[in-house]
């Protein structure tokens, strides 16, 4: 059982409000300040590693998907991950653990080394890359990667092993559509999905004008007031091209100008208080921001596990933006058998619930959904009204089982595919936020 | 000392050369240490600043490609600009006020004056960022501090200090205060107090003592704190990010986006080369316009 309710330990409670998914101060990263030249040594040190620098292009690397999984599982699995994305609980002696991974190792015998370590995609892409073109062991066995560039760049250069499709049955035969054959990875020859959300709008009910619907209502100073908006430097191309009604997917530099334009007026119209990486909630919930782009979970665990009732998730009236985070093998990881049967694991709708009734993500099991309503009647059958309540509520809410309907109007991102389109993009979209 | 020269079975011409050998036989560890982490990384980032590719088509090599510096300069001059000013701002009230405050400490400070001065650096025992983020929990729109004021009716509902440059400037005047704090309190410290009584014996009024006899001896710490001060304070990159807003992005900020964000590690190292050469030459015309021999020797001792 998760232990989860009002009743869990506060110290907990208030390490993940601090901290969750993605909503880590950034300054936590920065601050070490060695950080950037020991990454850089490490950047610079094995550029010789590729020798022509074209060495891993074309993703043809050659691997043998037999050769890769052949033999027994590794007896330990380093598993890559961002904080705040697992389940927790206590043992007797107080010591956090999670329960879905000592299930794993009980089931396995694998030991796994969970650690998380990712807080941008990038961030933790530019640590290991020198170790992926120099062709050696990154450490990991499992990293979580959000479809986009940093998981293009890994697929394209065979920095990552193809996964076998004889080895997940539990992926099979209970992956949601949506997390099948995604667009950025046919036939999920990379990556699975370890969980996805929506990048939407949230607003602070005792700040604004009214409710917050649409796009436009966050450049308009009378809804929102000025200096009070945040938004996510990552996401936000995409989100603004999606709510001028154009299809990422399909777009090119005069779309990408379009979006420009429309965050050129915004900035213009003085509703911004910052572009944020991914330290925007605690913003939001000190006031300091009246609305925002923000990512579902966030708000979702806001408002509905600690009560924050002046903070509403709005999906806006254009669209939303979707995303996939995905476990995928480091190339040369040295337990890909363990890594591949670890995945699967979390595709058992029980294990998948045990993280999804915690994380309050999207997740890629859609029948973890009948499972909490399940645990919710359990809840109250024992007597703890309020744990039914919130769980049902979890269980019900649009953005963690999202309706056909409702994803026919999200949209994924731009998959930038090239160097020259990398560097287009970013001369286009960061100069709004890069001043 | 004479053993080595005995076992070394030679007279004293050895005993000579060894003398002679000691002082570098000091400075290898120091100087071992500055070559790998100093150095080292000073080539690989001229090195990396001069190559092209990028990291979907599988990675960097080295071009001679110049084109990143130019590149860099024309996009990002607005944000260097902007650095420097800060920075220059954030010396000159740090320097306003940490002068009066080390000068008390060391004309009046007595035998708390070691207490006192552990009190300006006590700060140093909490980390940078924490601090910096405690900032922007006391200046928060509803916070101590505004939502105090803003109650008494002081100030109007839609005040804020976070995200503007009065914000990144403050925040950065507070981290690096120590840094001007003690180079001047050194060179205060040093000054020789019946001078100043000689000096109004003499009939100087206190203003007078002040501006001939304790300003230009303090003069080498003063020197010493705005190069302590200015050059790392227009490197920052933490304050902006943490206090900041849009327009307040500093030229450190722009690195740590080219390398974290864009994962374009060849402009981010052109950037920082041009930020180091940038410093350099600051620090040597301001050298030559003010700096006296003494007060480089000064600079170099701090």
């Amino acid at each position: 059982m998760i232990d989860r309710g009002p009743s869990s330990d506060p110290i907990q409670e208030i390490m993940r409000r601090r901290l969750t998914r993605r909503s880590v101060l950034r300054g936590a990263g920065m601050g070490v300040a060695g950080f950037s030249l020991a990454s850089f040594l490490a950047a610079c040190g094995t550029d010789g590693g590729t020798g022509g620098g074209n060495g891993g292009n074309g993703g043809n690397g050659g691997f043998d998907i037999a050769e890769i999984y052949a033999g027994e599982p590794g007896s330990t699995l380093n598993f890559a991950n961002w904080p705040f994305y697992i389940d927790q609980a206590k043992d007797e002696n107080g010591n956090v653990y999670n329960p879905s991974l000592a299930l794993f190792e009980e089931q396995t015998g694998i030991n796994v080394n969970y650690e998380d370590v990712i807080n941008s995609n990038e961030e933790f892409f530019g640590r290991l890359r020198p170790v992926l073109e120099a062709g050696d062991d990154t450490g990991w066995d499992i990293i979580v990667i959000t479809n986009g560039r940093i998981f293009t760049a890994l697929a394209l250069n065979d920095w990552v092993y193809p996964l076998d499709p004889a080895r997940r049955p539990n992926f099979d035969a209970h992956a949601a559509t949506w997390a099948k054959d995604p667009f950025y990875d046919p036939g999920n020859e990379h990556g699975m999905a370890w969980q996805s959300g929506i990048t939407g709008m949230a607003y602070n009910s005792e700040m604004t004008n009214g409710p917050i619907t649409k796009l436009d209502d966050l450049a308009n100073p009378d809804k929102v007031g000025m200096g009070l908006v945040g938004m996510l430097t990552y996401d936000m191309p995409d989100f603004v091209m999606i709510n001028l009604g154009i299809d990422p997917k399909t777009s090119g530099p005069e779309e990408w100008k379009e979006a420009a334009a429309w965050l050129q007026m915004q900035k213009e119209s003085g509703t911004v208080r910052n572009y944020y990486g991914n330290d925007y909630l605690d913003e939001l919930r000190n006031g300091n921001l009246s609305a925002c782009m923000a990512w579902s979970g966030d708000v979702l665990y806001s408002n509905i596990w600690l009560g924050y009732d002046n903070l509403e998730f709005v999906f806006p009236e254009g669209g939303a933006l979707l995303w996939i985070d995905n476990m995928m093998i480091p190339a040369g990881a040295s337990n890909p058998v363990g890594a591949m049967q670890a995945m699967d694991f979390y595709y058992d709708p029980e294990v998948a619930t045990m993280v999804t009734e915690w994380v309050l993500y999207m997740s890629p099991v859609p029948e973890t959904q009948q499972i909490m309503l399940q645990h919710a009647d359990e809840a109250e059958a024992e007597g703890s009204k309020g744990r039914a309540n919130k769980l049902r509520a979890t269980a019900e809410s649009p953005y963690l089982y999202p309706t056909e309907e409702f994803l026919a109007k999200t949209s994924f991102g731009r998959s930038l595919e090239t160097d020259e389109e990398a560097a287009e993009w970013d001369s286009i979209f960061l100069p709004i936020s890069q001043t | 000392m004479g053993q080595g020269g005995v076992s070394g079975g030679a007279g004293h011409r050895t005993l000579g050369t060894r003398r002679r050998l000691v002082p570098y036989g000091l400075l290898s560890p120091g100087g071992a240490y500055l070559a790998i982490f100093f150095l080292l990384p000073l080539v690989l980032m001229l090195y990396t600043s001069l190559q092209s590719g990028g990291v979907l088509s599988g990675g960097f090599t080295f071009t001679w490609d110049w084109a990143n510096y130019t590149n860099v300069l024309s996009a990002y001059q607005p944000q260097f600009i902007r650095s420097i000013e800060y920075s220059l701002i954030v010396t000159f009230v740090a320097l306003l006020l940490a002068y009066p405050m080390t000068y008390w400490i060391a004309f009046y400070g007595g035998r708390w004056k070691a207490s006192l001065l552990l009190l300006i650096l006590l700060p140093f025992f909490v980390s940078f960022v924490i601090r910096t983020i405690q900032w922007k929990f006391i200046l928060g729109d509803n916070g101590p501090v505004l939502g105090f004021l803003k109650g008494l009716g002081l100030l109007p509902d839609d005040f804020r200090v976070l995200a503007t440059p009065l914000a990144v400037v403050a925040g950065i005047t507070y981290n690096y205060l120590p840094f001007t704090a003690l180079p001047l309190y050194v060179a205060l410290e040093r000054i020789d107090k019946s001078l100043v009584e000689a000096a109004k014996d003499l009939y100087a009024s206190r203003w007078q003592a002040f501006r001939k006899v304790v300003w230009p001896l303090s003069l080498p710490g003063v020197f010493a704190a705005f190069l302590l001060t200015f050059v790392p304070a227009t490197g920052d990159y933490v304050n902006a990010a943490l206090l900041g807003g849009p327009g307040t992005r500093m030229i450190g900020n722009i690195i740590q986006d080219k390398f974290l964000t864009e994962n374009n590690y060849p402009e981010a190292a052109a950037l920082s080369v041009i930020l180091m050469i940038a410093m350099v030459i600051l620090a040597t015309i301001y050298a030559r316009i003010l700096g006296t021999e003494e007060a480089t020797r000064a600079a170099a001792a701090a």
